[in-house]
């Protein structure tokens, strides 16, 4: 599986699964010390699995930067 | 190419997101035309499955050989992360992306603490004993040799250990 901040990469070279995150080069899981931020968007990653059903299918998160509250994950 | 030119540059498109994207379609394909992989479903359901990581953002241990600067294809070679390394014991050699925040905290490029904090939480059956460092930006001679070599000899290394689902991170 696939991680990338820029869809255009993707597409050109796409694994059998793929996760785009509109984020910073560098920051595929968001920003330094936010643990919950990094956990919500390796699930939603790892959720891939489950939802891309053909070869190079990409799964987009809709996360914005700096533009979300996450606490949820961290009340699992 | 002066390693200060690449840095600069590394800072400016790494905040400049439409920059990457004009890159990614401009550059184009890659001088080897790549399979797309098949998928294959999960032997084991997630919370079975033990997930692995391959990060192309230069990732090393202290203690292992930086990542070549000094060619302008980039270096194809990997390097193999224990597990339990702890964050001190590893560095980042790659200088085209702005690294500064992964310096910071590894899982924003390499996010091993965060699998495990899933694994304890039984999200995941478990994490990979061993992940793997490359940096990405290949070229030429570079590129083929990870689609000739490289790339077969790192998925060797999570088949020997039973790894289920590889995460492949950029820098």
């Amino acid at each position: 599986m696939t991680l990338s901040v820029v869809r255009q990469m993707t597409e050109q070279t796409p694994g059998p699964r793929n996760v785009v995150v509109k984020f910073r080069l560098g920051q595929v899981f968001g920003e330094p010390g936010q643990a919950a931020q990094q956990r919500t968007i390796l699930r939603d990653a790892l959720g891939a699995v489950d939802r891309i059903e053909e070869a190079g299918g990409v799964l987009d998160l809709p996360y914005r930067w700096k533009r979300e509250v996450y606490e949820e994950a961290d009340a699992r | 190419m002066a390693r200060w030119w690449n840095r600069l540059q590394s800072a400016v498109y790494t905040r400049l997101h439409w920059i990457n994207a004009l890159y990614a379609r401009v550059a184009g394909t890659k001088e080897v035309e790549i399979p797309l992989p098949p998928l294959v479903p999960l032997a084991r359901p997630l919370n079975q499955a033990r997930i692995g990581v391959v990060t192309a953002a230069g990732v090393h241990l202290e203690s292992q050989q930086p990542f070549d600067m000094d060619d302008s294809e980039g270096d194809s070679s990997f390097r193999v992360l224990p597990a339990d390394a702890l964050p001190a014991d590893l560095t980042i050699t790659h200088d085209y992306y702005d690294h500064r925040a992964a310096d910071r905290d590894l899982n924003l490029i390499y996010p091993v603490e965060r699998l495990g904090d899933l694994a304890a939480r039984g999200e995941i059956g478990g994490v990979a004993p061993r992940h793997v460092g490359m940096m990405g930006h290949l070229y030429g001679a570079q590129w083929t040799r990870l689609n000739r070599d490289t790339a077969a000899q790192i998925a060797d290394v999570f088949r020997e250990d039973e790894v289920d689902l590889v995460l492949a991170v950029p820098g």
